[in-house]
């Protein structure tokens, strides 16, 4: 095989003993790598209703057929598993070097599975693998870990662990590597956690072996010409990082404030990329072989870390009415040592925040209160006071406080940093995600907002279930390769095939990967299906469906979801309850899970 | 006077396409002008402009006139020309000015000459002058390519007509809408009129604020047979998404097509502004004119 590394190492912490197999090489063209082949591998082997936290839920740790080469942004890697925080399958990517040194290690990916009988850690090197006690892990924070574990291993080791909140089975835990890169939604942090997994340690000297090195080189080049091209990857990202998009969102009046309930945050300055770069921001940062570099390495007066990124100071900042940039900063630098989802995290103390004023959530923490939200993440982490009830996520929060609708989440993962009132099409694209509340399914604000590659009117249904489609056909094969959704903004279809075509030797056109990527959606959707998930979950919060903003550029508007949704399910092949139909399975190769 | 048939050089085509439909990135590339007329571009941002032209076949790269002679030297021998500004960007210069810049343009290698037409003498009706400043850039080009930039933010549709006229009379080879420093830049109706004036046979630029592929479809389709534009990569790579979905081409607002609507009393003279606002009263589309941004 190229591209593919050909071994999966499976990993039986139960038991303590290892193994290692060849990938189903069908299922490898079929569904590319990473998250096509993470999800095509858990779909067959876990049975309907198994517990994400049951010792027998896989957790997969996956490359793609393109991971460790030069190519842009190619040292990425995705965890694949169900999540304890949702119910759906799940896939969490990260960036930064792990990817890279997995792929060089000589792994397509790691496959655990069981619970150890004590906290351990897996140390993968070349082919490879051992177990080792982690008993003098337990409880660091993540940047203790990596450091700890890095004086017992080899120079040129890569970690990813989880900190106390995934120990504890937070439900909104992460696993970081590279120190603050994180793979952080959907709680899989808790998954390894219930596995008594705190780190993989892996290090590797292998090279890629592409198929034509001089094909992949050639389109390495174009690749990057492209991306440094294009004014969001080229201009816009290297020059303020993702936090340029603060002020950009909240002038089209969609930076939900306040647990969404407004759409224009008032002091949106005070905590925007420029703000950042005037006040807080020492240097930036890449991830392996990535010419954007939008990550910002950041000082406050107290400490140092990575970020905030624009989730994180929406998520700490607007949505909890908070207008202090190191505080925000603070809490951002805590999730990423606890090992929490900043995202999850600061949307539930903004639900929180709702309760509380209404009286709901007794000592519940008040708007605008910066050192509550900081106080709230490290509770959050280690489980302890008020942080008990809020660490199982805004859905199961609000619901305990018999005020579900307070709850801004689709399919239990909470809502991100755009307002859907104030762009139809990011309204069906998070209604539809296969888990949750993700803006990267299908980042629609990249043609509403970005104009990438060309504008559409934010306001109008037309056109924007099949841009949808597409979108979300395009990120699956992106997460399958494994690459940067940034690359999106810039690199057309048929530079991702070409890719894949180099790296694997499996010469593939521009609509037959966009159909890899069809394949991958619908086999996540009938998991979904089969864990009862289904049309009545394809929605947006009562608030967001039902309340217009009543101020700011998006205002007066709602989400006209039963149309767009019609028009997705038909062009999608789904039947009106949004089942793929049988033809539209055996077009794809699929069969039912199960049969 | 060069012959526009199909086996002419790209470069010379001035009809509009008779089909839009069918083109791909490389032929929608060969009707592109790269442009980087910034103040602050150096001699090395030139090449690379040069260079990415060579590499994805776009007409002309478009220069300020500082860098012909360079641009010139690196695009020696190949398919992709050197086009330069004239009288850039106001139209506000001496005939004789334009005129000698011309002629040093061409000395130093330019094949296309983009000159800023006589904007003031427009408006004032003052067309033996400003004949006469298009006489003399086409005489000083020799055989070179002449394209006259009317700025069309500055003009009614009655003064688009007249500059496309005298344009043509004055033996121009293309009308070109915008220099993209104006109030605004190209849109579909000023192109449509500007291709219904001067008739087939002259070559329509659309210039000014065409940053995507859709924009530069609606131009094309418009009866723009050249654009200039500086986001031509994007706009070329961000094309080959239009293969896998049309649902990028659904029906915009008809507002935001419209240069009424990007009328601004802080750039345009007050009796043009209330020019562009008029024409919301009476259009067919104005219940559409209702947004908050």
């Amino acid at each position: 095989m190229h591209g593919w590394r050909g071994r999966i190492l499976d990993v039986d912490l139960s038991s303590g003993t290892f193994s290692t197999r060849k990938p189903d090489e069908r299922w490898c063209r079929a569904f590319l790598g990473g998250r096509g082949l993470g999800v095509r591998m858990l779909a067959s082997e876990v049975p309907a209703g198994l517990d994400p936290l049951d010792p027998a839920m896989p957790l997969f740790f996956l490359t793609g057929p393109l991971t460790g080469t030069t190519f842009p942004t190619a040292g990425r890697f995705v965890v694949v598993s169900r999540s304890p925080l949702t119910g759906t399958v799940f896939d969490a990517h990260s960036g930064g070097s792990f990817g890279a040194a997995l792929a060089a290690a000589g792994w397509d990916g790691i496959r655990v599975t069981g619970r150890g009988g004590g906290p351990c850690y897996l140390f993968a090197e070349d082919g490879r693998a051992e177990l080792r006690d982690a008993s003098h892990l337990a409880g660091l924070e993540t940047h203790k870990t990596r450091d700890r574990i890095l004086e017992e291993t080899p120079r040129g080791t890569r970690v990813a662990s989880i900190g106390p909140a995934g120990e504890k089975k937070v439900l909104l835990a992460a696993i970081m590597n590279d120190r603050d890169r994180a793979a952080g939604r959907g709680g899989l942090g808790a998954v390894m956690g219930a596995k008594n997994l705190k780190a993989i340690a892996v290090r590797g000297t292998g090279k890629p072996s592409p198929a034509d090195p001089a094909r992949l080189d050639a389109v390495r080049k174009r690749a990057t010409k492209v991306v440094k091209k294009n004014p969001v990857t080229g201009t816009a990202l290297p020059t303020l990082g993702t936090a340029v998009l603060v002020d950009i969102i909240n002038q089209h009046g969609m930076f939900p404030t306040e647990n969404f309930r407004g759409g224009v945050f008032d002091d949106a300055e005070g905590i925007s990329g420029v703000k950042m770069a005037e006040r807080i921001v020492v240097d930036k940062s890449a991830c392996y072989a990535c010419p954007i570099a939008c990550g910002r390495r950041t000082r406050t007066s107290e400490e140092e870390g990575e970020g905030p990124e624009y989730e994180t100071v929406w998520a700490f900042g607007a949505q909890c009415g908070v207008n202090d940039l190191e505080a925000v900063a603070h809490a951002n630098y805590r999730c990423n040592r606890l090992g929490l989802d900043t995202i999850s995290v600061g949307s539930t103390i903004g639900c929180a925040m709702e309760l509380a004023e209404e009286g709901l959530l007794q000592d519940g923490p008040r708007f605008g209160d910066a050192r509550a939200v900081v106080d709230l993440v490290e509770k959050i982490g280690r489980r302890e006071g008020l942080g008990e009830a809020l660490g199982v996520g805004s859905r199961r929060l609000a619901e305990s406080r018999g005020k579900a609708e307070a709850a801004m989440h689709v399919k239990g993962l909470e809502i991100p940093a755009y307002d859907p009132r104030g762009a139809q099409g990011q309204a069906l694209a998070y209604a539809t995600s296969n888990r949750g509340g993700c803006h990267l399914r299908a980042y629609m604000i990249s043609t509403e907002i970005l104009g990438q590659p060309c504008p559409m009117d934010r306001f109008r249904t037309a056109g924007k279930a099949e841009v949808c489609a597409f979108f979300q056909h395009l990120s699956a094969v992106v997460d399958s390769l494994i690459l940067c959704r940034f690359t999106q903004f810039a690199l057309p279809v048929d530079v991702y095939a070409e890719a894949f075509s180099a790296a694997t030797g499996v010469d593939v056109s521009a609509e037959e990967i966009l159909e890899a990527g069809e394949r991958i959606w619908n086999l996540e959707r009938l998991f979904n299906l089969r864990e009862g998930f289904g049309r009545r979950d394809d929605t947006l919060p009562p608030r967001l469906l039902e309340e217009p903003l009543d101020r700011g550029p998006s205002r007066g508007r709602c989400p006209e979801l039963a149309g767009m949704l019609e028009t997705y399910y038909r062009l999608r092949g789904w039947d009106e309850d949004g089942v793929p139909t049988a033809e539209t399975r055996a077009r794809l190769g699929l069969e039912r899970l199960g049969s | 006077m060069p012959q526009d048939d199909a086996s002419a050089p790209s470069r010379r085509r001035r009809r509009p396409l008779s089909d839009v439909e069918s083109l791909s990135p490389e032929t929608l590339a060969a009707l592109i002008d790269h442009t980087n007329l910034k103040a602050f571009s150096t001699p090395e941002k030139i090449r690379q402009i040069c260079e990415e032209a060579l590499a994805y076949g776009f007409a002309t790269v478009c220069v300020n006139p500082v860098h012909v002679e360079a641009a010139a030297r690196v695009l020696e021998g190949s398919a992709v020309g050197t086009c330069t500004v004239v009288g850039f960007p106001l139209g506000a210069s001496r005939s004789e000015v334009k005129a000698f810049e011309t002629d040093r343009a061409v000395k130093d290698g330019a094949g296309e000459i983009d000159m800023v037409i006589n904007v003031g003498g427009v408006r004032a009706g003052e067309e033996d002058a400003v004949l006469r400043d298009i006489r003399g850039v086409v005489e000083a080009s020799g055989d070179r390519l002449v394209k006259v930039i009317l700025e069309t933010c500055y003009l009614t549709d009655e003064q688009i007509v007249q500059a496309c006229r005298l344009s043509r009379e004055a033996g121009a080879d293309y009308v070109k809408t915008s220099t993209g420093f104006g109030a605004f830049g190209a849109f579909e109706r000023h192109v449509r009129l500007m291709r219904e004036t001067v008739g087939p046979d002259m070559g329509v630029k659309a210039s000014g604020g065409v940053s995507d592929f859709r924009e530069a479809l609606r131009m094309l389709r418009a009866g723009a047979s050249r654009l200039g534009v500086s986001a031509s990569i994007p706009i070329v790579e961000g094309f080959r998404a239009l293969r896998y979905t049309a649902g990028w081409l659904a029906e915009e607002v008809p507002c935001r097509l419209c240069p009424s609507r990007a009328a601004d009393i802080s750039k345009l003279p007050k009796e043009l502004f209330l020019y562009y606002k008029a024409a919301c009263l009476d259009c067919p589309h104005r219940e559409h004119n209702r947004f908050y941004d």
